[in-house]
């Protein structure tokens, strides 16, 4: 286990040293404000990136003028998307001895024999606190602007100050809200020792940049700063250190004894800024409104291609200003050869003296034909506000040479180079770099006349109208079928009423014919099949097929006198037709209409 | 007997006919090689004649208005390309080439006219994709299925029948609806091409009415009627004016571009008015 432990750091060092090994060394020195007075201190990190190890610690030139003290270095290793980065950073406190203008720097460092140089850093120092506080007294607050007077899109930087002699915290500041002025903070807020008045001071720094849209004479109200603030609990008289602040009204009240601290709101005093609008005279054609100082390169990587290959053009427009108004340039389109753009990439940073940035624009230059291709110069105007002039910056004339292309080679590739090794894992969107119509058709299978409308045949209508005849002719065969059935039954029943009566007409019957004949006539003339009948029976089915209780009695009595004859004796022999039978007859046929 | 009659006249007449048209079918082919060789070599303006001579002899296909366009497309006349293509997909709506170099072509356009997509367009999105005699054999069998369930359900009135019945039913109203819009647009397919490089749309049938705007090649307008060798064309917009009937070409000659005894007739009537 053990063993294990000791090995896994080791192998891990192992693994990294080549990447370490690989990654290009860079120096550089930051520090954390531009301007100081006399027996401020100033904090200055000199940053050691690309590797851990270095041969001894940075060598700093231009640093007479000052008492060094030295804080110690901290190193950091980072793995970003699987590339390795690590760094050092060496802390120095910076104490100006004399007034002036002070150049440190550079710093040098040796790692593996190579010597490595770093920027250099420019600090005035002068004797007293550039500012104006709101209170002299152990706790105030100032503000200031880097410029009084701007042009609309040039920065200010407007610095707050807080000067302090006691524990604070809990701090927080509210800015004062200005119409068409914008305020973005430059870096985090710096604590560092200064001297007012005689007095020793930590100071709380906080830079913003003011970003101005238009002209006019703006009043910058008072920013607040809100805090708690600590004092440690009075000492007694017998102590041995009196306190530095003992001898301040402001600390002597009652407040400060306590260790919870007291909240305190600061306000700075009001400035005023004049953003003064860009001249007229002279304004390019085009200016896109940038203003600040700039500089731009270009460059076309490779400068020696086939036809049909692609080079990629740079052009890098970067500096100090409103790197938002940095136009996308244009290429102008070249004979012979497509041009296709990239999207731009904008990168701004913060410092304390401002906003920077740069803009990246790229494109993909495919000639199809061989030959030598000129790539024109690409202006850009900006207002250069040292020199208060409109200035036009131009990227050099690049050239191309194209040699001829190689037959049957796939013009379209994916990205704007191809990239050796291994693949990346992140893939990116093909890109057409080509644009033509697709062959004629050659196949002579499709080689007939053919009628993409409407056919007008018989086959056509047949299918259209066929099924539906078929249909038709099937529903009204059956319906024909059934209502020839019903009608045959309506017939009979028709005829039921003539039949009773004809048979009426005839002579020798008996009673017991009759009933007979009567019973048929109403099976027939209702669809029934009874066999034997009564009366009642009689006068019921009469009833429920709507003849009147009248005309149905009438029947019922003479069925019954029938029957009544039958049982007597009498029935045998022949019987009168009453007269008023075949009348009976019509009458309920009468009714049932 | 009589029945057979109509049947071997057919027939006879076929056999007669046949050598005729392999011959002929031989011509075409010659012609539609000497085209594509001609497209290939670079000499676009023989490939034309040659696919033109093919149309005119009678062979019309999505094919040969496709190869057509392409070589106007090289040519250089966008317009006249646009025609073609617009022809050929009257005969292969799905075609995936057709579709990709007419996107191309209308890429090329200068004017920005943008035809508005109704409803009912976006309802029945599939219309676009076939041709008017795909619908109707789609819709014939819908037709035959939905009559034919119909029957067995006269004698067999069972459950299965029922829900087929209603499948069919939807089918059927579908398909119905398809066939009756896909006829109703062909029908009225009134869209012309701008074939000139730029055509000026004045306010009257008269070289010296006001120029109400410009168009350019590839633009689709639609035609509405001719008038001394004018046509009156609108916009999706509704933008209209007259254009020399030189500068337009029609896509399909329906009924709606050709001018109607009665559209005539409204016309000599209202220019007696006037």
């Amino acid at each position: 286990m053990k063993k294990t432990l000791v090995l896994l750091p080791a192998f891990l060092f192992f693994l990294l040293s080549p990447c370490l090994a690989n990654t290009h060394i860079n120096c550089t020195i930051r520090l954390d404000r531009h301007k100081a007075a006399l027996m401020d201190s100033v904090k200055m990190v000199v940053t050691v990136s690309g590797t851990k190890k270095i041969d001894s610690r940075p060598v700093l030139s231009g640093l007479e003028p000052f008492d060094v003290t030295q804080r110690g270095s901290s190193s950091r290793v980072e793995i970003i998307n699987g590339k390795l980065s690590a760094s050092t950073d060496y802390i120095y406190f910076l104490q100006p001895k004399k007034t002036g203008i002070h150049i440190i720097g550079p710093a040098v460092v040796r790692a593996k024999g190579t010597v490595f140089k770093s920027n250099k850093e420019r600090l005035i120092v002068k004797k007293i606190v550039p500012s104006s506080g709101s209170d002299q007294g152990p706790l105030f607050l100032s503000a200031g602007l880097s410029a009084k007077k701007v042009y609309v899109g040039e920065q200010a930087v407007y610095t707050i100050k807080l000067f302090h002699r006691a524990r604070i915290s809990n701090v927080s500041l509210n800015l004062p809200e200005i119409k068409n002025i914008g305020f973005k903070q430059l870096g985090k807020p710096s604590e560092y020792q200064s001297v007012y008045n005689g007095r020793s001071y930590k100071v709380l720094e906080v830079r913003y940049a003011l970003i101005t849209s238009s002209n006019g004479v703006f009043g910058i109200e008072p920013s607040q700063m809100s805090m708690n603030v600590f004092q440690p609990r009075r000492q007694s008289s017998r102590s041995l250190f009196n306190s530095p602040f003992s001898g301040d009204p402001f600390f002597n009240d009652s407040f400060f004894s306590m260790s919870t601290g007291r909240p305190v709101t600061l306000a700075s005093k009001p400035l005023e800024l004049k953003v003064l609008s860009l001249p007229k005279r002279g304004r390019p054609a085009g200016f896109s409104g940038l203003v600040g100082n700039f500089q731009i390169e270009s460059k076309l990587e490779p400068s020696n291609i086939k036809a049909g290959e692609s080079a990629t053009l740079t052009v890098c427009l970067r500096g100090r200003g409103n790197v938002n108004r940095i136009p996308d340039l244009k290429v102008p389109e070249l004979a012979h050869a497509k041009v296709y753009a990239d999207e731009p990439v904008l990168k701004t940073e913060t410092d304390t003296q401002g906003i920077t940035g740069s803009k990246t624009m790229k494109w993909a230059i495919v000639p199809e034909k061989e030959g030598q291709y000129r790539i024109p110069e690409l202006p850009v105007s900006f207002f250069d506000t040292k020199n208060h002039g409109y200035r036009v910056i131009k990227t050099a004339v690049l050239s191309l040479s194209v040699l001829p292309g190689e037959m049957g080679e796939v013009a379209v590739l994916t990205g704007h180079e191809k990239k050796k090794g291994p693949p990346s894992p992140a893939k990116k969107a093909v890109k057409e770099i080509g644009h033509d119509i697709l062959p004629v058709h050659t196949s002579i299978n499709g080689l007939a006349s053919v009628q993409p409308f409407l056919p007008r045949n018989i086959l056509s209508l047949l299918f259209m109208v066929g099924p539906l005849f078929i249909y038709f002719a099937a529903f009204f065969a059956l319906r024909y079928k059934k209502r020839s059935k019903g009608s045959s039954a309506a017939v009979k029943a028709k005829k039921a009423a003539k039949k009773l009566t004809q048979k009426c007409r005839g002579k020798n019957f008996s009673s017991g014919d009759l009933i007979l004949y009567i019973r048929d006539y109403l099976n027939e003339r209702f669809g029934l099949s009874i066999g034997s009948m009564t009366p009642d029976d009689a006068i019921e089915i009469l009833k429920a097929r709507g003849v009147s209780d009248q005309t149905a009695k009438k029947l019922q009595v003479i069925l019954q006198g029938l029957e009544s004859s039958i049982y007597s004796g009498k029935g045998q022999g022949p019987v009168d037709i009453e007269e008023n039978i075949p009348r009976l007859i019509n009458k309920i046929e009468r009714e049932l209409r | 007997m009589k029945k057979f009659v109509p049947g071997t006249i057919f027939l006879v007449f076929f056999l007669l006919l046949a050598p005729v048209m392999a011959a002929e079918c031989r011509q075409w082919e010659a012609l539609f090689f000497r085209a594509n060789q001609a497209y290939k070599e670079g000499r676009y303006q023989e490939s034309i004649d040659n696919y033109g001579k093919l149309i005119q002899s009678g062979l019309k296909n999505g094919h040969i208005y496709y190869n057509l366009g392409n070589s106007y497309f090289k040519k250089r006349e966008l317009g006249r390309a646009i025609f073609n293509y617009e022809r050929a997909r009257l005969w292969l709506p799905g075609d995936a080439d057709l579709k990709y170099n007419l996107a191309f072509a209308y890429d090329q356009t200068r004017d920005a006219v943008i035809e508005p997509q109704s409803l009912v367009s976006i309802t029945f999105f599939w219309l676009k994709e076939v041709t008017l005699i795909e619908v109707f054999w789609g819709f014939a069998i819908m037709n035959l299925m939905f009559w034919g369930i119909l029957f067995v359900r006269l004698f067999l009135r069972s459950e299965w029948t029922y829900y087929l019945f209603l499948v069919f039913l939807v089918f059927w109203i579908i398909g119905g609806l398809s066939f009756g819009l896909k006829y109703y647009r062909a029908e009225t397919d009134d869209r012309a091409v701008i074939i000139k490089n730029e055509v000026n749309i004045l306010a009257g049938p008269d070289n010296h009415d006001t120029v109400l705007f410009k168009l350019h090649e590839g633009t689709v307008v639609h035609y509405e009627r001719s008038e001394d060798g004018w046509s009156l064309v609108h916009l999706p917009d509704k933008k209209r004016g007259w254009v020399k009937g030189n500068g337009i070409e029609i896509i399909r000659k329906t009924r709606s571009t050709q001018d109607s005894p009665r559209k005539l007739k409204n016309r000599s009537r209202n220019a007696k008015e006037n």
